[in-house]
C-alpha cells in the first residue's frame, strides 16, 4: 500500500467515526420527546421578558459585585502573601488554603444558614447579601494565587529600575509592578469571571426572594410553572449569550497586547 | 486537493455506512432475544427499567415522609414502597433526587427510575407531564411559626418573610393566598427552609403539614393555621406506563384490605 494511500485511508476513518458519531446520536435520540420537553417555543415566548430583566440581569449583577469584590480582596491577600512581614504572610496563606479547599457551596450555607443561627445575626443584605458574601470569600482565595504569580512573574529588573529612581517601595508595587502583572493575569482571571457567572446559581440554596432569581433559578421556577423543561434550555442559552462576548472580548485584548509586546 | 478531499469523505462515508449496517445489524439481537425471554413464565409481573427491581426516586430527607435509616428507605413513602415492592417481587432500589426534577417529570422521561415517591401531591398540571397513581394520603398545608410569634394567621405575613420549597403546591398556595407585600423565600429543600427559620432568616415556614408537625414537635416553633386543599398524594410514573400503575394501584388497595396501611399511617400520623 502507497504511503499517501494509508495515509488518506486514516484519515478516512477518522471522518467515518465522526460521520457515525453524528448518525447514531440523530438516530438515538427520540426527538419527539425532545421537542415536546426542551424546544417548546410557547413557553420559551412566555419567558420573556423576565428571562432578561430578573434572570440574567441579577445573574450579572452578582457576578459583577461578586468578582470586583473578590479582586479587591485578593490584590490586598497576594501582597500580603508577598510581604515581608511574617504574621501577614501566614495569615494570607491560611485565608487561602482554607476557602480554596472548601466547596463554594459550603460556604454559601455557613454564611446564609449557620451564621445566623450561631450568632443570632443576620448578615446585611439578607439572603443574597450572605450569598454573594461568601462567593466574595471563596472567589478571593482563588483569585489571590493568580495574582501572586502574576506579581513573582514580573521580571525583577522593572522593581530595581523603579527603585533606583528614587520611586517608594509602595509607589512601585502601585504604579509599575501591579499594572504589568494584571496584564499577565486577565486570561486566568476570566476564567474566574466565568466560572463566578456559573456559580452565582449556588445562591438559590440558601434562599431566594422573587425578585432575586438568578437564571437557573428563574429558570428552575418557570419549570415548575410551565410544567415543561424548555426554560432550563432558554437559561443555557442566556449563559452562553453572557459569556461567549466575554471570553471573545478578552481574547481579543489579549491578541492586541501580544502585538504591543 | 478538492478531489482527494471528495476521496477522503467518500471513503469515509463508506466506512460510516458500513460500520452503521454493522451496528444495526448486532443491535437487532439482543431485543429479540429479550421479547423472546419476556414473554417466558416466572419473571416480576411489571416491566422495570432494571429489571426484577423497582427503582424509586425520592426528594430525601423529607420526614416523615420520605427518610434514609442506613440504607434504608423508611417514612411513610418509604415503607409503602418497601411493602409494594415486595408484593411484586421486586428489589427496591432507591435514588435522591431535587424534587423539581421529580415533579416535572424529567427523571422518569430520562428513565432514572420507575416510581417517584417523594410526598406529591396530585395536581392537574403535574398530571400534563406525570401519571399518578391512586392518591394514598390527604395532603394539608400548614403555617409553621417560632411559638410565640405575632404571626397567627395567613394575613399576619404581610410584610414578614414567609419560606416555601421550590416546586411545592405549598409555594403555590402562598403565592395565592398570602397578602401581597409577604417576602416569599423559596428554598430548595426542608433542610435549608428549617436551618432558615432555626436562624431567624425567615419568620414562617409554609408547606405540608406532617413535615411542619415534626418541627413543631421540640417546642421551639408551632403550626398556627392548616390549610385543607383538597388534594391528595400519589405515586407518579412515566406517562403512559398504565402496566405499572395498575400494579401499584392493585398494592395499594391490598395493603389497605389487609390492614398495613392503617397500621404505617397510625405509626407516622398518630394524633395523641
Amino acid at each position: 500500500m502507497r504511503r499517501t494511500t494509508r495515509k488518506r485511508l486514516n484519515l478516512g476513518l477518522l471522518y467515518g467515526v465522526f460521520v457515525l458519531a453524528v448518525v447514531a446520536l440523530v438516530l438515538l435520540a427520540d426527538w419527539e420527546a425532545i421537542n415536546k420537553n426542551f424546544f417548546d417555543w410557547e413557553v420559551a415566548k412566555g419567558l420573556w421578558p423576565e428571562i432578561v430583566t430578573i434572570g440574567a440581569k441579577n445573574t450579572v449583577v452578582f457576578t459583577l459585585i461578586s468578582f470586583f469584590g473578590g479582586l479587591a480582596l485578593a490584590v490586598v491577600l497576594a501582597l500580603m502573601r508577598l510581604s515581608p512581614v511574617g504574621p501577614y504572610r501566614w495569615l494570607a496563606t491560611a485565608y487561602i488554603e482554607f476557602f480554596r479547599g472548601l466547596p463554594a457551596l459550603l460556604v454559601i450555607v455557613a454564611f446564609g444558614l449557620a451564621i445566623p443561627i450561631a450568632f443570632s445575626w443576620q448578615p446585611p443584605g439578607g439572603f443574597v447579601g450572605a450569598g454573594i458574601a461568601a462567593l466574595i470569600v471563596v472567589s478571593s482565595a482563588y483569585m489571590a494565587e493568580t495574582l501572586r504569580a502574576g506579581i513573582q512573574a514580573v521580571p525583577k529588573g522593572q522593581t530595581e529600575a523603579a527603585r533606583s529612581l528614587g520611586m517608594s517601595a509602595g509607589r512601585t508595587t502601585v504604579s509599575i509592578v501591579l499594572p504589568q502583572a494584571f496584564r499577565i493575569v486577565i486570561p486566568p482571571l476570566t476564567n474566574e469571571f466565568v466560572l463566578l457567572i456559573k456559580d452565582t446559581s449556588l445562591l438559590a440554596l440558601i434562599g431566594v426572594a422573587f425578585g432575586d432569581r438568578e437564571l437557573t433559578t428563574f429558570a428552575r421556577d418557570a419549570v415548575v410553572s410551565t410544567t415543561n423543561s424548555t426554560p432550563l434550555i432558554a437559561a443555557a442559552v442566556m449563559y452562553l449569550v453572557i459569556t461567549l462576548p466575554l471570553t471573545q472580548l478578552v481574547s481579543a485584548l489579549e491578541r492586541r497586547q501580544q502585538k504591543a509586546r | 486537493m478538492t478531489t482527494r478531499l471528495t476521496r477522503t469523505l467518500a471513503t469515509g462515508a463508506a466506512l460510516a455506512l458500513t460500520l452503521t449496517m454493522a451496528a444495526c445489524g448486532s443491535d437487532d439481537e439482543p431485543s429479540t432475544g429479550s421479547s423472546g425471554s419476556g414473554s417466558g413464565g416466572d419473571e416480576p409481573t411489571v416491566q422495570t427499567i432494571n429489571e426484577g427491581t423497582l427503582t424509586v426516586c425520592s426528594d430525601i430527607p423529607y420526614p416523615p415522609f420520605d427518610v434514609m435509616d442506613g440504607a434504608t428507605f423508611t417514612g411513610f413513602d418509604g415503607d409503602l414502597v418497601n411493602e409494594i415492592a415486595d408484593g411484586l417481587g421486586l428489589e427496591l432500589e432507591v435514588r435522591d433526587s431535587g424534587f423539581d426534577g421529580l415533579q416535572s417529570g424529567l427523571s422518569l422521561n430520562s428513565n432514572q427510575c420507575d416510581l417517584v415517591a417523594s410526598a406529591m401531591t396530585i395536581t392537574d398540571a403535574r398530571e400534563e407531564n406525570l401519571d399518578f397513581t391512586d392518591g394514598y394520603y390527604d395532603s394539608e398545608q400548614s403555617l409553621l411559626v417560632p411559638t410565640g410569634s405575632d404571626i397567627q394567621s395567613i394575613e399576619d405575613l404581610a410584610g414578614k418573610k414567609v419560606g416555601v420549597q421550590q416546586g411545592t403546591t405549598g409555594k403555590a398556595y402562598t403565592e395565592e393566598n398570602a397578602p401581597s407585600d409577604a417576602e416569599i423565600i423559596t428554598f430548595p429543600s426542608d433542610a435549608e427552609m428549617y436551618s432558615a427559620i432555626k436562624g431567624g432568616s425567615v419568620d414562617a415556614l409554609l408547606q405540608d403539614l406532617p413535615v411542619n408537625i415534626t418541627h413543631a414537635e421540640d417546642g421551639q416553633f408551632e403550626v398556627v393555621e392548616t390549610y385543607s386543599t383538597g388534594e391528595e398524594y400519589g405515586f407518579a410514573v412515566k406517562q403512559g406506563n398504565t402496566e405499572l400503575i395498575d400494579a401499584v394501584n392493585e398494592q395499594l388497595a391490598a395493603l389497605r384490605e389487609d390492614g398495613t396501611y392503617d397500621k404505617l399511617y397510625e405509626k407516622y400520623f398518630s394524633t395523641e
